[in-house]
Formats: structure tokens, sequence, C-alpha cells
């Protein structure tokens, strides 16, 4: 679907951790993002709305979510866990 | 005639004319329709494929607002493997591999996986990948994966503790290649939970489960009891994709909820690997290299759709080399991938691939 | 109970593989006169080939096919009693079998080395992960008609072409026929390395040998 070009992720991730079929993982994240279903596979649309939301994008830009830092605001995004996300925040908390 | 230019199931080029196509399209269908005691293809179906395979470009996409999105397997071997499979030999690390795929070929996810990318060989270097996983994870942001085989196949002798019932059974030792098969899905299912609950505690997003039924129906076995272990007590996301079209009955006798494994077809797997609770299942239907690319993807096609129509989670099939209706060859033509992929999402409906 | 009944039921009786069942259809046949040639090739090896199919189909496991295949081997040794001695089956042939070097897919070639031992070839299966040259000195050993190689992945299938050569450098080549198969493996390969029969599975292979050497 694109990856981090597009919302190709973001998808993956709702079939991953709700099961959720590709009409309907599309349309869970189309409204997250506040996008139409179509443009979540359009680089020119996805682009932008990566970097607004600083859920880390394709090529290397200093300033932008990097790694897990990305994957925690992509967790509060969705609405979902993170594994790894879950352990970041166990492992910073006191 | 016009003739239009496709592929045998071993990859050879040749040409063949519409009535052909249609022809071989028809018989394929039909087979998988018989085996599967599913549904053949509709017109309207067969009539899609025909306009797939008369495309005159050399490749064939989805038409936009229908990508799905791509899961994988053999990790990042495919990279850095030099063993004589489908590696290409770069010298990389793993998280480098992993970073490749995220950053220069866009993949929606991505596994990490062990050289012999079998369960068993992990378990006494299990702190090495969750080391390797960490740092994964760390500097990715695309869902991450485990992926590794069941690979019963390891628990038989010379390999393993247990007999193997390839060389019992034509001994005519029935009752002892059964026993054999019985003492290694507890084993294996022992060793997969133990990893995977490893790699859980270091934050893996999930855990593929590839090529189950490799060795026959005990292995299908072993990977539902795991799974169903660990989504009870793990949020770990599952994909469990298969060996084969259908579970070769290598015990023949063992089920799972009450249902025979051996001989059950990709309708009939979801319901299992459903039923288990992991989150996307990966069905495999096999090519058969002496049909033309026309039979094979028909038939394909006319299985995943019945899996797909009665499947509850996300239907990610398998595509490559030698699965899907692409043909059995390492370096699989573009034209016959392309294709494949098209007549998978478009036709069959699947969720990813 | 006629001759058609008979021969319906030492087919079903292989398909059950109900060993009791082959070798009472066997004996009833003896007793009622009726050819035992006829009854093993029209009655016993259709249920055979209908084993066969069922197996492809996944709708009979490996451990029942080794059931009905004994089954068959036990009818066939009740007839063979009352044959005339000049009718007696004699060997086909003899099969030098085994699954080409690096490759440890084997169960495949283990089913076809079934079928023919039930066919009446003497089968010397070499297993997996055979090197070339252990073909060629069990071929010379056993003076082989057939030498059957297997090989499930592209990377091992170029074995089957060494073989062809090593067979050729050792004088062999022109006294046995050679025979391919395996899931990466067709006709258009046999045909490129020079192999005498491409077989697309067990029931295919058992056929077209016992074609070549009836």
């Amino acid at each position: 679907m694109g990856g981090l070009r597009t919302a190709g992720d973001l998808v993956a991730r709702m079939q991953m951790t709700r099961k959720m079929r590709i009409k309907d993982a599309k349309a869970y994240v189309a409204e997250k993002l506040k996008v139409s279903s179509a443009d979540l596979s359009n680089e020119h649309v996805m682009r932008e709305v990566r970097e607004e939301l600083d859920i880390g994008i394709i090529t290397s830009v200093p300033g932008c979510a990097k790694g897990i830092e990305a994957k925690a605001r992509i967790a509060d995004l969705l609405g979902i866990e993170i594994n790894s996300v879950k352990r970041l925040k166990n492992k910073i908390s006191f | 005639m016009k003739k239009y230019l496709t592929r045998m199931g071993d990859g050879e080029r040749i040409e063949m004319t519409v009535d052909e196509l249609k022809q071989d399209f028809e018989l394929g269908t039909k087979d998988a329709a018989d085996r599967g005691k599913i549904s053949p293809l509709t017109q309207d179906e067969l009539d899609y494929l025909l306009e797939i395979f008369t495309n005159p470009n050399k490749i064939v996409s989805v038409e936009p607002g229908n990508e799905v999105p791509l899961t994988h397997d053999i990790g990042t071997l495919r990279l850095m493997g030099d063993q004589g499979n489908s590696g290409v030999g770069i010298p990389l690390s793993r998280v480098q591999g992993i970073q490749v795929h995220e950053r220069a070929f866009g993949g929606d996810t991505m596994e990490l996986g062990h050289i012999d990318y079998s369960f068993k060989p992990v378990k006494p270097v299990i702190a090495m990948e969750q080391q390797e996983m960490e740092n994964a994870l760390l500097s990715t942001i695309v869902p991450l994966f485990y992926g590794a085989m069941p690979n019963l196949g390891l628990y038989y002798s010379p390999d393993g503790p247990f007999g193997n019932p390839s060389d019992l059974l034509p001994m005519g030792k029935i009752q002892e290649a059964r026993e054999a098969q019985e003492g290694a899905v507890e084993h294996a299912t022992r060793d997969m939970i133990y990893i995977c609950e490893k790699l859980y505690d270091v934050g893996c997003d999930g855990i593929n489960f590839d090529t189950t039924g490799a060795a026959g129906d005990a292995d299908m076995k072993a990977t539902l009891h795991a799974v169903e272990y660990l989504k009870a007590n793990t949020n770990l996301a599952i994909e469990v994709g298969m060996a084969g079209e259908f579970v070769l009955g290598m015990h023949g006798g063992l089920e799972y909820d009450g249902v025979r494994l051996a001989g059950l077809y990709p309708h009939q797997q979801v319901k299992l690997v459903e039923k288990a609770g992991a989150d996307i299942f990966g069905p495999v239907v096999n090519t058969n290299t002496s049909k033309s690319m026309a039979w094979n993807l028909a038939r394909a096609v006319t299985f995943i759709k019945a899996c797909v129509e009665v499947a509850n989670i996300p239907i990610h099939v398998n595509m490559g080399m030698g699965v899907g209706g692409s043909p059995v060859f390492e370096t699989p033509p573009l034209d016959s991938v392309t294709r494949a992929s098209k007549a998978m999402v478009e036709v069959a409906k699947v969720d990813g691939l | 109970m006629s001759k058609q009944e008979l021969l319906e039921q030492a087919a079903q009786s292989v398909v059950d593989a109900d060993r009791d069942a082959t070798v009472e259809v066997a004996k009833r046949a003896i007793a009622e006169g009726i050819d035992p040639v006829e009854m093993i090739n029209d009655g016993y090896s259709v249920g055979m080939s209908r084993v066969g199919d069922l197996f492809d189909r996944g709708e009979m496991f490996l451990p029942e096919l080794i059931v009905a295949s004994d089954a068959m081997v036990a009818a066939i040794n009740v007839l063979e009693e009352a044959m005339p001695v000049k009718n007696q089956s004699k060997k086909l042939g003899t099969v030098v079998l085994g699954t080409i070097e690096g490759d440890v897919h084997d169960i495949g070639k283990g089913i076809v080395a079934t079928m023919l031992r039930v066919y009446g070839f003497e089968v010397f299966d070499l297993g997996r992960d055979v090197p070339i040259k252990t073909f060629v000195e069990k071929a010379k050993e056993v003076g082989a008609d057939i030498v059957g190689s297997s090989a499930l992945m592209t990377t091992t299938q170029v074995g089957q072409k060494a073989l062809e050569a090593a067979l050729k450098k050792a004088g062999l080549r022109d006294k046995v026929k050679t025979m391919v198969g395996g899931a990466v493996v067709t006709q258009r390969w046999a045909d490129k390395i020079g192999s005498n029969l491409y077989a697309e599975n067990a029931s295919e292979a058992v056929l077209k040998l016992k074609e070549m050497f009836s």
C-alpha cells in the first residue's frame, strides 16, 4: 500500500490489532486522519498529513518524529495499544 | 487469431488466444470448485480475468483506492540470504534490512527472522533475538512481526527426539509414526510459546507463523495450540500463513476443536485459525508447473475467494514463487506477479498480500 | 457373484484400505475361477488408482495410503499363488530412486517408491539428500533399468542435469532410462536435460513406467 509513503502502516495496524477487514480498516484510519479512504494511498495527500500529525514520514527530515517517537503518536492517534510504546512508557515512568 | 503473451506455471513464456485463455480459466476454476467443493468463479469474474490477461502492458496494477497492505515472510533474509535460495546476499544487519524495507521499499509492515527461519533453533539464541527486536522497535515505525516456521520436521530424527514419520510410514509403522507426531506437537507448542512470550516481553507487535502445515497436520495442530495460548495471554497480533492449499495428512487423525485437520482447504482452514484467535490468515494455493498461468490463477482465485467470503478476519493471501497463481520460479516474472496480485485483490477481494 | 461385482469389490477394498477384505475377495475370485491377472489389473489396480486420486485431492492421507498399498500387496500375494508359473507377475524392472543432494523433500518420492513396489518393480530407495555419485554407484551395483530423481527446489533441480551427465560419464546412460519428478520439474525440463520420462505424480509415474516396461 506504500507504507510510510502513504498510510499502509496505519491500515495494517488496524488489521493486526482489531482484526479489521480492509474496508473497515481504511474507513477507521481515514476518519482518524480526516481524509477519504481513497486518499490513504495518495502520496500527495498523505505526505502532508503525516508531517502535520508528526507520525513519521518516509524521507529523512530533521525534527520529524522518528522510530518509537512516531509510534507513540500513532498509538494515541489511532486509539490502539502498541506493545513497544507501552514498554517505553513503563520504562520512563517512575 | 490474436495471441497474448502469458506464462506456464514454471515461468516459460507462451502465447495463448482468447479462446485458449477462456478455456483454461474455466478448467482452473472448475478444478478448484471440484476439489474444495466450493463455487466456481462467475462469468463476470472470468471476464475480468480475461481483461487482466489481455492488457497489453507488461505490468498491471489495481485501480487507485484498491491498494492493500503487505505482510511478509522470510524477514530480511531476502536481502541478506546467501544460501542459494531467494536471498540476494547483501551484507546488511537485520535492523538495517528492516529499515531498508520501511524507508526504501515503502513496506507497510516488516518482520524480523532468524537465519534458519524455524522456531526451534531460536530457543538457544532467544536473548539475541530479543535484543535485535528491541533495537529494531526503537528505530522503526511500521508494525514489526517476528516470523518463523513451526517446522515440526526439526523434532524428528536426525534433528529431534522423535522418530521420523517419513521413515516410519514406509516401514508400515503407522502407530509409531502417529505417536512421534503427537509428541512433536507438544514439544513444538511449548517451544513456540516460550519464544513468542520472550519477544512479547520486549515489545514485539506480532508473530507470523509462516508455512504452517509444512510437516503435515501435526504442524498445524501445534501452531493452533500456540496461537490459542498466545492470544489468551499476550497482546501479540498473530498471522498464520499456510504451507500448501490443503493440510497434508501425515498423521491423518489429528483434530483441533473437534475438526480433523488433514485435508482442509483454505475456506475450512480459516475457521479454525479464527477459532484459535489469530488476527490475520495467509492462505496458500500451489502452482502447477505443467499448467498455464491462466489455469493456475483462475484456480487460485477460486479457492481464495471462497476463503475471503467465509472469513471474519483479514486475509493476506500468499503471493510469490509457486503460490497464488505465480510461476514456480525464483525470479518471478513481473507480468505474472502483477496480474496475479491484481486478480487476488479485485476478484478474490483479499484484505492484503 | 458376477465377475464385474468381484472386480468392483476388489477395487473398493483397496480404497477402504481393508486388508481382510482384499484377501477375502482374492480368495473368492480364485474359487470362482476368475483370471488372477484380470483381478489385479481391472480390480485392485483400479482401486489403487482411485486411492492415488483421493490422496492427490487431500481426501485420503499418508497412513491410509500405506495401509491401502499393504492391503493390495496382500491380495496380490494370494492371487499369485494361484497363477500358473508362467503367468506369475514377474519383476517389471529395477528402479533406483532418490531425492537430489541438498533437497530433503521426500514425501512424494516415497509415495512413488511405494506405488512402484506395489506394481511389481524392484525399488532401491536411496532416500533424500542423495549425492549424484550415490545414484550412479547404486545403479551400477544393482543393474538398474531406471534411475529416478526428485527435486522440489529450482536450486536442486540442476542436480538432475548433473545426474544425466554423471550416468553418461560412467557409461551407464545407454543402459538405463531416467525419470524425473518433483514440484518444480516439468516435461519441458525433462526434455531439456534429456531425461526419458517425466511424471507429474506417483500414479502417472507408475502408468508411464508400466507402459515402458510391459
